[in-house]
């Protein structure tokens, strides 16, 4: 028998208020291309010298890591999984002009080593001395939804039964400028870019203290099987979609037009606003949408059309779904707990 | 030799990212590497270990730190650290590091 998989936890660090859900009355609104991450006081969290060799991306995937197995009190997760775009981007580009400047005879060790797409997951297992499963999926936009699949394959087979999920992704300067230049980001109408730390930890058990139920992930490349998928993940008793709309209008001519077609008189939901673009964006998505269902309230600013948005109604189920560039496809049903 | 032992313990502090530390919080004297213990008042004399700093820990500093200090080593004075074993007599202190920077010093 299929296990159920559960969201207990999860945190964030974003262009939001840190580590809370603060964003929910009190959105953080931004009109400038491209923001960093709010950053918390890590003074608070760690010890003098502890993060001095952490780059920026792993102090942030560190401290939600910490915070989400704090509040979980699964201190030893079965399996770390992280999805990351780009990895530790900023480390690479230091190591990559050092190259360039000094030549291959100087060049920084802390660079080398923290320049690599999976020195974030290990670095989690290494601090929470967790020797299981720990794996890194970097697959662009679809990199979040490959490491949430991956979990909620192995935990619905019974091979797990806790991983901590993670997406996490840093926006340099530089890079900004290059996606720019390419015509991805900084585009008239398209939301800034942003920066995700997302951690999530996930269990197969007390759903009395979880925040939602994972019902399905699915994920697909090219044109979607929309009637396998309306089966398969019940379309009709979805309460809301939440989208990747992001103001750029061939993005979300996407989205318009398939939710048209496929949910309507579905309320659309988006966050892109409020947390930006990113390579693992989609994890807000999953973070907005498990903390709606768990509080059974979804703010005004979350509904993409403000005269669709509902209140004093029971959300039961959340669609999550995510097209990036009209290639790659997930479809994520949250769904509130038995409690 | 004041004015080298200042600049390298900015340059440490700045290499190694050493956040909260003051070029005056490190003591010239005292082990980079490692967690050496100062001398406790209340030691037996055949517990104090005669290598130990007087007044001061270390700066507690590890392996990757090491190499960190090698590539600072070569970048801003030309100096080449090819033996570990001389790596781990010359970073005995920053004392010890500005004078053998002195002595070897090709820029």
């Amino acid at each position: 028998m299929a296990s159920n998989v559960y969201i207990k936890a999860v945190k964030q660090i974003s262009a939001q208020q840190p580590l809370c859900e603060e964003w929910l009355e009190h959105p953080i609104t931004y009109t400038e291309p491209y923001i960093g991450s709010v950053e918390p006081d890590y003074k608070l969290f760690f010890a003098p010298n502890e993060a001095r060799r952490l780059g920026k991306i792993l102090r942030r995937a560190l401290l939600v890591s910490r915070q989400t197995m704090k509040e979980t009190d699964i201190h030893n997760p079965e399996a770390i999984i992280t999805g990351t775009g780009l990895g530790c981007i900023e480390n690479t580009e230091f190591f990559l002009k050092d190259l360039v400047n000094e030549g291959e005879e100087l060049l920084k060790p802390t660079y080398f080593m923290q320049s690599t797409h999976n020195t974030i997951s290990s670095l989690i297992a290494i601090d929470a001395k967790c020797n299981g499963y720990n794996t890194t999926y970097s697959n662009k936009g679809i990199s979040f939804e490959c490491a949430l699949l991956d979990a909620f394959l192995q935990m619905n087979g019974g091979k797990l039964h806790s991983a901590l999920v993670g997406a996490y992704d840093e926006m340099t300067p530089d890079y900004f400028t290059l996606l720019k230049r390419a015509g991805y980001l900084g585009k008239e109408g398209l939301c800034f870019a942003g920066e995700t730390s997302v951690g999530m930890m996930l269990v197969d058990n007390s759903p009395q203290t979880a925040l939602c139920r994972v019902e399905n992930v699915e994920i697909c490349y090219g044109k979607p099987d929309w009637e396998y998928l309306k089966q398969c993940l019940n379309f009709e008793s979805v309460d809301a979609v939440m989208t990747g709309l992001n103001g750029e209008a061939a993005n979300d001519g996407i989205y318009n037009r398939e939710c048209a077609k496929w949910f309507p008189q579905k309320p659309l939901l988006h966050y892109k606003h409020l947390f930006g673009e990113s390579y693992t964006s989609p994890a807000f998505a999953v973070y907005a949408s498990a903390i709606c269902l768990s509080r059974q309230y979804i703010p005004q600013h979350l509904f993409a059309k403000p005269e669709t948005a509902f209140k004093d109604r029971e959300i039961k189920r959340i669609l999550c779904y995510n097209s990036f560039e009209n290639r790659n496809h997930s479809f994520i049903i949250l769904s509130i707990c038995g409690r | 030799m004041d004015e080298l032992i200042l600049k390298l313990k900015q340059e440490i502090i700045e290499v190694l990212n050493l956040e909260e530390v003051k070029p005056e919080d490190i003591d010239e004297n005292a082990p980079l590497f490692g967690s050496v213990k100062p001398i406790d008042a209340n030691q037996e004399p055949e517990e104090i270990d005669e290598n130990a700093p007087l007044f001061s820990k270390g700066l507690g500093l590890d392996s990757i730190d090491a190499l960190e200090l090698i590539v600072l080593m070569e970048k801003n004075y030309g100096i080449k650290l090819k033996d570990p074993a001389k790596g781990k007599e010359i970073f005995k202190s920053v004392k010890v590091l500005a004078q053998y920077v002195e002595a070897n010093r090709t820029k």
